[in-house]
């Protein structure tokens, strides 16, 4: 009785303090889309916190009026997808024989992995192996250059690692192959993190521009993060704007704008998660235990 | 090549074929570039290139470490992962086991979808948000302080006080994102041990502790191994915007003084002294650590 | 033990693998190149009176609208068949990201290969490090041949900014107005309490506490009388107001250049002026959280609002539609905000700085093979109203003329009015409408802003141009300068508001502690360096 007591109060307060987090997430989202539907006077006065004020959809309207949004929207959806199959790729391939710690040669090709963790070239030299590759302005350069994160390999091996070597050895038995064994049974018990990995490699794709900068020029191949930094940059203070001379109208895009293609390159994204959460489902192991 | 060899290679080698792609990758993409290390020895020209700019040898270190703001920096940069460690480290974890806790799913999925939401606003935003909520003067805090006749607090302009806000905010920022990886792990936990456990009459903490964690103790190591490698390496961003002039004496870190000297100053040669001094020191610490977790908890990276 | 020092021995064989692939690599991409270049220098040779390209760097913004593109508008059309086709040259347009300008063009300028002929940087440490390393042409010879309408518009004061060591290694912009400061007040305040507008800084003080006490606003204790930021425009006008009189000596070894402006750290007055900022503060007379607003985000909101009685901005960014003036009037009915200039100093004058005479530096890489080309190209930019056609578009479809100053046509299609767009950035060798005199430039400037606000916005452009202290010059760049000015405008910032927010008792240590921090991270290598430079200069 009494555990069943303190149970139900662990729940109460677990729940209460979880809903409490979630309103402190959501609250800036909220602002910012408050924000992208609030005239220019009342953003400027500082008027607007959760709740637009001289409600109007004019930023909306030109975002989605502008057709190198929806241009950018697109080449950045196929940009990240092509990307995220070929990292989950290249990462499987490589996990799998590194999670065999019995593997000889293993500790050296660890060892060259995790030192790409902490020594780089500089931008100076990648931007030449870029060039030399012949990958400049094409969307090659955006996907190649990143395809394996060592931190993200490390996550997969301990992963693979977990899974019971019982599974491994049965099939071996059984004479599958190697390959046989990475697709038939390794795969289909590591969704979850494979689900999460493809997020993390999406969403740092999807998030990431500084690339592009440097290796991009063609505007159709600009990614909608490039176009949204481009915006706000643009907006700059009046400081900026004098010292380069300018006259007057038009340099300054209106703060709700700004707003607007935030949420319109941040909601896209967003949904891939709980899109996601079906391969999230506990017991996938021990079912295959059982079977 | 004894007759063992082959027959090992016979049974193995998809294994190796496995690792040709990956490795390949590594070393064109990762090593290709790596010579440009050797800048940290040039006196670097631009229109020399690497190879045609001068040997300086060690002339750039002597440079970097007679700089008294490097030692500043150097001693912000760990003290800000430090503290992200005791705090920011454990967060998700915990976040993590209370969503893995609730009761109903339709909260469960929408909670988590909502608390990653901060991990795609950038630090611009957030910024702006920290400084509207977190204001001395017209903060939306301060105004309720304010307002139940307290003094105002100066979240942002007081060092010890900026300190307990830029951990807030990492924590906020970050927690939900990083729940993601351990609720994939928790999947892996066979229900059945929670059946077998309230038969015994364990209670809910006493589940969480016998069988909840050590469910997450692989990634957890991994993770705080990874972590400890990059004590020395900390983001630009955050302590770039949340910081400010007036605790300047905190919140300037290594990163934000390689952007002043590489980026703002084009003294390449400097900033990648500090990148290698960062890389080597960084690679110390994930040995160290790995060797440790090898020694206390049976599990190592390499 | 045996078994781990065998795997890092193996490790260092990789690793040694891989580095001689590396190498091999490089060293094969690099003889790919040397090639690459030969093969086009020969082609170039063979095929001599076909159309040679050349390239120019442009800014991209990502503002182009739709349909056009930065390397293919209306200007670049008007570029290629004005001048290009005319001269037999293949106009090619090579756009850099605007706000990663100098990171690109250091990597561009390292890679040695795509640099366009003509580059450009408003950085003139970016400038002098080029010059440096010996990778720009000298341009004072090509400049004579080719170029005698470029020399003429941009004049010796100008040009003067885009020598290195005596020779010209760049071709400045030049700017149309050198004005940056101005201040304002709350008309409608000073005329509810009966006072005048202050003449004196003294005058402003008893001002401000006016406002603070009496509180015309009806702020309900919200007001605040001085809005400060953490940024030039506010800081600049009343700290060099400060600033005693100096000898030339001193003017030239104690100014601190830091980024693209100067600062009196070191000459005598600076710290009164501290100590003003300190007692203001300490009154609760100026913004408490200036310290935090470095993008004056908090500043505009304020004054936005009503709430902020004086301060100082850049001149004209309060007129700008939708900008500061337009929201107070619609926040505040009947608010008057007057362009005004107080802040004095001892000879009751206005001093405050101006901007050099420049804009860009433009440059020609040495690596250039069409640096005639590249000066022609300027050189016709220079003549005839080419200019004024790249910067206001056709005359009675864009803009109309008003005693010599073209007025943009407010009702003119979108797509005739997306013709400029990019003017800023194609019309590289001139910073603002250029119209023959800064009388008239200025006039284009006021014709920019919403009608209502034209009559303060000319006031305040006057204001900014008067009593203006001219930016120090040396004949050679002070290499420390390059080296620790970013750290150091953080460092000053720190004295800024350290000292402000200091305890009035506080004030003298923090003010010591803060200096002498300021010194030990580049402050005295600059000071030295500039001493010495000023002995060279002199001699």
């Amino acid at each position: 009785m009494r555990e069943q007591q303190a149970s139900r109060t662990f729940d109460v307060v677990n729940t209460t303090a979880i809903f409490l987090f979630v309103l402190l997430c959501l609250a800036p989202f909220i602002h910012i889309v408050a924000v992208s539907l609030s005239s220019a006077r009342a953003i400027m006065s500082g008027e607007v916190s959760l709740i637009p004020v001289e409600l109007n959809w004019n930023a909306y309207k030109q975002v989605f009026s502008d057709m190198s949004m929806m241009r950018s929207l697109g080449f950045t959806v196929m940009m990240t997808v092509l990307f995220t199959v070929m990292c989950m790729f290249m990462s499987i391939t490589a996990a799998y024989p590194l999670a065999k710690t019995k593997l000889k040669g293993r500790k050296p090709v660890m060892f060259i992995i995790v030192i790409t963790m902490f020594f780089s070239g500089g931008i100076i030299p990648e931007y030449m192996l870029v060039r030399n590759l012949g990958l400049l302005d094409s969307v090659w350069a955006l996907v190649l250059p990143g395809l394996i994160s060592p931190f993200y390999l490390i996550i997969l091996i301990t992963f693979f690692q977990n899974i019971p070597d019982s599974l491994e050895e049965s099939a071996e038995i059984d004479g599958s192959s190697h390959f046989r064994t990475l697709v038939s049974i390794i795969i289909p018990l590591s969704l979850p993190v494979i689900a999460t990995l493809s997020l993390f490699y999406a969403v740092g794709r999807w998030n990431g521009f500084t690339d592009t900068l440097m290796y991009i020029t063609s505007p159709e191949m600009y990614p909608l993060q490039l176009k949204l930094y481009q915006l706000v940059q643009n907006n700059m203070v009046s400081e900026l704007m004098q010292m380069e001379g300018a006259t007057g109208q038009s340099m300054l895009q209106p703060e709700s704008l700004k707003a607007a293609s935030v949420i319109f390159a941040t909601v896209p994204i967003l949904i891939v998660y709980p899109w996601l959460q079906r391969y999230f489902v506990s017991g996938v192991m021990l079912g295959a235990v059982k079977g | 090549m004894t007759l063992k060899g082959t027959s090992y290679l016979r049974r193995y080698w998809q294994l190796y074929a496995l690792l040709i792609l990956p490795v390949s990758y590594f070393i064109i993409f990762k090593y290709g570039p790596m010579y440009g290390i050797i800048i940290a020895f040039k006196d670097f020209n631009f229109f020399q290139g690497i190879g045609g700019s001068e040997w300086i040898g060690f002339d750039g270190f002597r440079e970097v470490f007679a700089m008294p703001d490097f030692y500043k920096t150097l001693r912000n940069t760990f003290m800000l992962n430090f503290f992200d460690l005791l705090v920011s480290f454990p967060a998700p974890l915990i976040l993590a086991i209370m969503l893995y806790e609730l009761k109903f799913a339709w909260f469960k999925k929408l909670s988590q979808t909502i608390l990653y939401i901060p991990h795609f606003i950038s630090w611009v935003i957030i910024g702006g948000i920290v400084y509207q909520v977190f204001g001395t003067q017209s903060g939306m805090i301060n105004n309720i302080v304010v307002s139940l006749g307290f003094e105002a607090i100066p979240f942002l302009t007081d060092k010890k006080d900026w300190l307990i806000t830029y951990l807030a905010v990492g924590v906020w920022q970050s927690a939900g994102w990083g729940t993601i990886i351990y609720l994939a792990a928790l999947t892996g936990i066979n229900r059945e041990l929670f059946e077998a456990a309230e038969v015994d009459g364990a209670g809910r903490m006493r589940k969480i502790w016998s069988i909840t964690l050590p469910s997450l103790k692989p990634t957890i190591v991994t993770l705080l191994i990874i972590n400890l490698g990059h004590m020395i390496s900390i983001g630009f961003e955050r302590p770039y915007i949340i910081g400010n002039t007036a605790v300047r004496d905190y919140s300037d870190v290594l990163s934000t003084f390689v952007y002043r000297m590489g980026i703002e100053s084009g003294q390449y040669t400097l900033a990648t002294v500090v990148g290698l001094f960062q890389a080597v020191v960084g690679l110390i610490f994930v040995l160290g650590a790995n060797y440790a977790s090898k020694k206390l908890a049976d599990q190592s990276i390499l | 033990m045996v078994k781990a020092a065998k795997g890092k021995k193996k490790a260092i064989a990789l690793l040694a693998l891989t580095l001689v692939s590396t190498m091999l690599f490089s060293a094969c991409s690099g003889g790919g190149n040397g090639n690459a270049q030969n093969n086009k220098e020969n082609g170039g040779e063979a095929a001599a009176g076909n159309p040679v390209t050349l390239k120019v760097e442009v800014f991209d913004r990502g503002n182009s609208p739709s349909g056009l593109s930065i390397t293919d508008n209306y200007l670049t059309n008007f570029v290629q068949d004005n001048f290009g086709t005319p001269n037999n040259i293949t106009m090619e347009f090579v756009p850099v990201p605007r706000s990663e300008e100098v990171q690109k063009l250091n990597v561009l300028m390292a890679s040695g290969s795509d640099v366009p002929d003509i580059v450009f940087t408003y950085d003139s440490g970016t400038f002098y490090r080029y010059a440096q390393q010996g990778g720009l042409t000298e341009l004072g010879e090509l400049l004579d041949q080719h170029g005698p309408n470029l020399k003429a518009f941009l004049g010796e004061e100008t040009l003067a900014y885009g020598e290195f060591e005596g020779k010209q290694f760049a071709l400045p912009a030049k700017r149309a107005h050198l004005g940056k400061y101005s201040s304002f007040i709350r008309q409608d305040w000073l005329d509810k309490l009966g006072l005048p507008v202050p003449a004196t800084t003294e005058e402003l003080y008893n001002t401000l506490k006016a406002f603070k006490e009496q509180d015309p606003g009806q702020t309900g204790g919200k007001v605040i009388p001085l809005g400060m930021a953490l940024a030039p425009a506010q800081y600049e006008p009343l700290i060099w107001s400060f600033i005693q009189p100096h000898s030339e000596e001193e003017r030239y070894t104690l100014t601190q250049q830091l980024g693209s402006r100067d600062y009196p750290t070191l000459l005598p007055g600076f710290k009164d002026a501290l100590a003003f900022m300190n007692k203001l503060y300490n009154e609760g007379l100026m913004s408490a959280d200036f310290g935090l607003d470095e993008d004056k985000k908090k500043l505009n909101e304020d004054a936005a609002n009503g709430l902020v009685g004086f301060f100082s901005e850049d001149d004209m960014n309060p007129f700008y539609p939708d900008g500061l003036y337009a929201t107070l009037q619609k926040n505040v009915p009947g608010a008057k905000l007057s362009a005004v200039d107080v802040y004095s100093n001892a000879e009751g004058k206005h001093p405050k700085p101006e901007y050099a005479p420049v804009g860009l530096y433009i440059m020609i890489p040495k690596s250039s093979e069409r640096a005639v080309e590249a000066i022609k190209y300027l050189d016709w930019m220079a003549s005839g109203d080419n200019l004024l056609h790249m910067q206001n578009g056709v005359e009675g479809e864009n803009y109309t003329l008003q005693n010599g100053i073209p007025v943009v046509k407010a009702d003119a299609p979108e797509d005739v009015k997306n013709r400029i767009y990019n003017q800023g950035d194609m019309a590289i060798i001139s910073n603002g409408k250029q119209l023959g005199d800064s009388e008239k430039n200025v006039e284009a400037y006021v014709y920019g802003m919403p009608e209502a606000f034209h009559e303060e916005t000319r006031r305040a452009l006057t204001v900014s141009r008067s009593d203006t202290i001219k930016p120090v010059r040396f004949d050679r760049p002070i290499e420390a300068q390059g080296k620790y000015g970013t750290g150091l405008l953080d460092k000053f910032h720190e004295i800024i508001v350290k000292t402000t927010m200091a305890k009035p008792d506080q004030f003298e240590s923090v003010y010591e502690t803060a200096m002498k921090d300021y010194m030990a991270n580049g402050g005295q290598a600059i000071l030295d360096e500039r001493k010495k430079a000023y002995e060279a200069m002199n001699k």
